[in-house]
Order: structure tokens, then sequence, then C-alpha cells
């Protein structure tokens, strides 16, 4: 009690407070910016935090953080960028419900969303975090090979109109992370001479670059509507705030379970929201009755989306809090911060520091309410973008591009890659080719090989990923993901014929 | 639709090929005595999957294009080259930028970038000209002060004026 009581006087005192909201507005403006990851605006957080109290800091970057989750919704929204790589499915449906006239709507959609998605990953942490924490430390390497194949089967077969090209994406992401030094050995691949390629292709300039530049050239296809001074966004801007808050309260079942899949996803150390976002849309799309309005700008699929990745946060303190584990860089960070201050991270942080924990729960529910306020605010000062014209856009995000790419290395050579990256990107975006599953690929091929010569390291026996009965449910629902895709195809193919045939 | 679904059947052939010298390539990396897979096993197995995928890709290409798209491709080609000026364009000086950035530095390379592609888009007026010039600003020696004073993250300073 007396620890709870330490936590709540940490948190609530007025510099913790002030530092936590200029954290989150941060964290919203760095995640709204393509390229600008939450991962980039926390590392660049960190050192601001050093002479703060241990709460203190971990408070800040934790509003930093569940600032950022929110904030990628921005540009997935009005730009059909997604700002981080935990906002990729809320390209699918946001983006074109503001194309479709509604901006306003999509990004309260987001926010209610990701705001409920944050508290009930709170809740989660706090009731559940014992035997979550105790579940994903029973999985092996061959539990995560086999997830990390499921979510790239479902997200191939999940985007683009092709399961053929969705594949052919997914393995060329994989392809391009067996670039450089392997995971286990450090034995250099593919390197072909090139100083940078030894340590591997960097994994943000490849997104900035796929995703990105790709888009912001295609916005420009088009030379009358860019001359006319159109802006990317068009239609009235309401944001129907309470209306909306009752629309996504409205459809409890999707935002629990799209929540839960978040903590879920966020516990499993390496899954987080990148996944989490997916995952949650694939399931909102699977047990919807109306799956054909995915992609097309349903507010189910918005939901899905940002209540996944935003309980991602809370998920991933799970397994750091509990076991000293980080379940994502972000996490990782965190841990660093409370080492710098001298804190050993473990199983004892709960008995040893009970004030702290108390206080990271108590700061993850603060944090998601000064998110909401922020947002809910200052909405209408995000939705200027909108009413920007594309020849202000383009050049000034390609800047901010060039920006997020050299910052994370510091390294000019980075950027001579982002311009091949885009251009391979815009090429494949021009060829039907869905971008998500590559960049999926990109951030998970590493994560899938080292837990895949790990498990073989373990033990020789390959059927092991059979018999092992949560890696064998992660591989059925593989192969249930690519078969459910192809399915549809056909059918897809069968009603064109017919149409045609009624038509003629 | 026809040039289309041709590109297309080119970028698999091109996968197809890139992925055999690949995989051919990855057996050339060095197995570990330490363990059952070596550093090439991931690498051969990626590139065998999508030399698979991107077969079965070209023998489903091949049934959809029909026999006559391939005598018209070459003027869809050029005619698609010819609407997509602008995205060339564009392109062509963002990689112009991209090689004098080391060479002007970030502020001043930035804002001959911002202020060539916003004239190059936008409605030409004296406001528009302004703004334009007011955000290449922003956008080049304000975002370099941002980054430096407050995240402490140094932009390239230029060769030319500090090699």
């Amino acid at each position: 009690m007396d620890s709870l009581l330490s936590a709540l006087s940490q948190i609530f005192a007025l510099s913790t407070l002030t530092f936590m909201l200029v954290g989150t507005v941060a964290g919203i403006i760095a995640a709204a910016i393509p390229g600008f990851t939450v991962t980039m605006a926390i590392v660049l957080t960190l050192p601001l935090t050093f002479n703060m109290d241990p709460l203190q800091g971990v408070a800040v970057m934790l509003s930093v953080y569940v600032g950022g989750l929110t904030g990628g919704l921005i540009s997935a929204a009005l730009l059909g960028i997604p700002g981080t790589p935990s906002s990729v499915a809320t390209t699918f449906d946001a983006f074109p419900m503001a194309r479709k006239g509604d901006p306003g709507r999509a990004l309260s959609l987001g926010v209610w969303a990701s705001f409920f998605g944050t508290l009930i990953s709170t809740a989660v942490l706090v009731v559940a975090a014992p035997p979550l924490a105790v579940f994903a430390v029973k999985l092996g390497p061959w539990e995560y090979f086999s997830l990390i194949v499921f979510a790239l089967t479902i997200v191939a077969s999940l985007v683009g109109s092709s399961v053929l090209r969705g594949l052919l994406a997914g393995l060329i992401g994989l392809a391009i992370s067996t670039v450089g030094a392997d995971p286990i050995l450090g034995r250099p691949r593919f390197d072909f001479g090139f100083e940078m390629l030894e340590t591997g292709l960097p994994f943000l300039v490849v997104l900035i670059g796929i995703f990105a530049i790709s888009q912001l050239l295609s916005e420009v296809e088009d030379a009358r509507t860019v001359r006319s001074g159109a802006s990317l966004v068009t239609g009235a801007i309401d944001f129907k705030t309470f209306k909306v808050m009752k629309e996504v309260l409205m459809s409890p079942v999707n935002l629990a379970r799209s929540s839960v899949i978040g903590v879920l996803i966020g516990a499993l150390p390496g899954a987080g929201g990148s996944i989490s976002n997916l995952v949650a849309y694939d399931q909102a799309k699977r047990a919807s009755k109306t799956p054909e309005k995915f992609g097309n700008g349903t507010p189910d699929g918005v939901i899905a989306s940002e209540s996944g990745n935003s309980a991602t946060a809370g998920g991933g303190l799970i397994p750091l809090i509990g076991l000293g584990i980080p379940g994502s860089a972000v996490d990782a960070i965190l841990m660093a911060s409370l080492m710098v201050h001298g804190i050993s991270v473990g199983p004892r942080l709960v008995l040893d520091h009970s004030d702290l924990v108390y206080g990271m729960f108590i700061a993850m529910a603060v944090a998601s309410f000064m998110m909401l306020i922020v947002s809910v605010l200052s909405m209408r000062l995000f939705l200027r973008v909108a009413a920007v014209p594309k020849w202000l856009i383009v050049p000034t995000v390609l800047v901010c591009c060039v920006v997020g790419a050299f910052a994370l290395n510091n390294r000019v050579t980075d950027l001579y890659l982002l311009g091949f990256v885009g251009l391979v990107g815009y090429a494949l975006r021009s060829l039907g080719y869905p971008l998500a599953p590559l960049v999926l690929g990109v951030i998970l091929g590493p994560i899938a090989e080292t837990n895949l010569r790990r498990a073989l390291m373990t033990d020789g026996d390959p059927t092991l990923f059979l018999t092992r009965p949560i890696s064998l449910i992660f591989l059925i629902a593989a192969v249930l993901a690519i078969a459910w895709a192809v399915r549809n195809h056909i059918k897809t193919n069968k009603n064109n014929g017919k149409n045609a045939q009624d038509a003629s | 639709m026809e040039a289309g679904e041709i590109a297309r059947f080119l970028s698999y052939i091109v996968l197809l090929l890139t992925s055999v010298a690949l995989f051919v390539s990855a057996g050339h990396i060095p197995s570990s005595m330490f363990e059952t897979l070596g550093a090439g096993a991931v690498p051969r197995f990626v590139f065998g999957t999508i030399i698979l995928v991107a077969f079965i890709a070209v023998v489903d290409s091949l049934r959809k294009i029909p026999r006559d798209a391939w005598d018209r491709f070459g003027a869809d080609t050029l005619r698609w080259v010819k609407s997509r000026f602008l995205v060339l364009l564009c392109f062509g000086i963002f990689v112009l930028y991209l090689l004098v950035l080391p060479v002007l530095g970030f502020s001043l390379a930035s804002f001959a970038f911002v202020l060539a592609i916003q004239v190059l888009l936008m409605p030409r007026s004296p406001v528009t000209i302004l703004i334009a010039v007011f955000v290449a600003l922003a956008f080049s020696f304000g975002l370099n002060a941002l980054f430096a004073d407050v995240f402490n993250v140094f932009l390239p300073r230029g060769d030319l004026f500090h090699g």
C-alpha cells in the first residue's frame, strides 16, 4: 500500500505530469513524421531522462511511447504512409476513409481505439502479468519460428489482390534480411564487398524507402491534380468526437479481441506492434459479417489495427517487469533507462522496487488519458496536414525521410540506399506487389532465422516443430491462412467471370 | 492491362533469375561444425522458395497474357513512361539532392531541393512562391537548427564549406 501511495505521489507531481505531457506531444508529432519511429523518439528522449528520478524518467518515456503508438495513425490515415511499422494495417481502412472525405472520423476512430486499447492493456498488465509472463517464457525457439511463419503468411495472404505477389513480397523481405553478417555466427553474406552491406541493410531505411518514398512518388503521378493545388485528403473536417467514441464502444467484441491480441503479442519477446496490428486486423476481418468492406474504409478495420497496436505497450511490459526480458526495442530502451539509474531489471524488480512497478502501471494509464486529451484538443492542428497541398507535402516529407534515414546511423551511404530502395518500392507498387509483407519480412527475417537455427542447435530433430503443440497450432494457422486466401481468390475470379458473362 | 501483366511477367523472370544466382551463391557460404544449419541454409531456403513461387507466377502470368499483347508492349511502355514524366523528374531531382547533400551540406542542399520541387509542382503565383521560399527555409535551415540544438543530431555540414 505504501508503495502504491509513493508511486501515486511521484506520478502526480506537477513536474512529472508536465514532462509526461511534453513527452506525449513529442511522441505524437515524432510518429506522425514518416520514418521518425517511436523507437527513435524514445532513443532521443533517453539522454534527457538521466537527470530525472528513475520513475519520472520511465514515466516520460512511456508517455512518448503511448503518444507515438497513436501518432503513427496520423500519417497512416492522411497520407497512406504508416508513420511507424505498427500502423501498417491502419492504412488499409483509415486512408480510404480519409480519401472518401471523412478524415476527421478516421483520426477520431483511431484515437479512441488507441485509448481504449492502451487502457485495456494496462488493466491486463496489472491483473494478468504473472500468468502471461509464465506462458511467454515457456515458448521455445520452435514456437517463435512458427509464430513468425504464421505472421508472415497472414500478411502475405491478407493484403493485395494476388496471393502469389503477396508471398513473393514477403519472401523478398526475407531475402533482404539475409544480407550482412548471419545472426548466429556472424559470417558475412551477400555483402559483395560493400562495407555498408556488411552489417546488413538498415531496416528503418528500407521501411522509409519502400513505404514513404514510393508513396510520395505515386502522389505526383497525375500532373493536373498536383498543379491544381489539390490537397492529399479532401472533405469536411469533422471529428464527431463523442459520436465516434460511442461508435468505438459499440464494437466491444472487436475492441476487446484486438486489445487482447495486442497484449498477447506484446508479451511475446520479439513480437510487437508491427505484428499485432496486422493480426488484430486479420482477425477482425475474419470475424466480420461484411469482410468485403475491409480495405475500403470500414471503421472496424481502423479500430482493430489501432487498439491492437496500442495494446502492445502494456503487453510488452509484462516480460520486462516479470522476467527482465525486453519484448521490443522500445522495452529494451526502457530497461536501459532503469539500469542507468542502477536498478536491476529482473524477476526481483516487483519485490525490490514495487513503487517503481506500480508507478509504471499508473504512468501507462495517465499517459493514455494525456494522449486522448492532446489528440482531441489538437487534432484540428494535425488535420491542417489535410489542407496542405501536395506540392508542399511531397518535398517537405521527402526531406523528413532523408533526415530520418540519416539520423539512424549518421551515414551518408544510407541516403543512397534510401533512393535506391525508394525506386524499387515505386516499381513494386506500380507492378501491384503489396509492400507490407516485404517490410514485415525484413523485420522478422533475422528473428525467424535465429529461432530456427537455435531450435535445431538445441535438438537436431526437425519434427519438433510439428510435435510441440503451440508450434503446431501456429503452423496449421499459417497453412489455413494461405488456403483461405487462395479460396477467396478463386471465388472472386469465378464471380468476376460470371459477372463478365452476364454483362455480355 | 496487358502491358501491366507483361511487366509483371518480366518482374517474375527477373526475380527468378536473381534468386537462382543468389541460391547458387549461398551454397558457397561455409557451413559450421557447431550447428546443423549453417549461415547459408536460410538464404538457400528463402531463395529456393522464391524460385518455386516465381516459377508458378510465370506460368500463371503467361496464361493471362493474350498473344497480340506482346506486339503492343513497346508502345504501351512508352506511353506509361510519358504519363509518369513528373514522377521521373521528381525522382531525378531527389537523386541529385542526395548526391550533392554531402558536398553542399544539409541546409543548402535541402533548401534548393524543397524550393525546386515546390516550383515544379505548384500553381505559380507571387503568394505561392513566397510560401515556397518560407517552407524551404523552415525545412532546411530550420530543421537543421532543430536537430542540432534540441536532439543533438548533426546533419551533414557539407565538404564544400567545412571540408
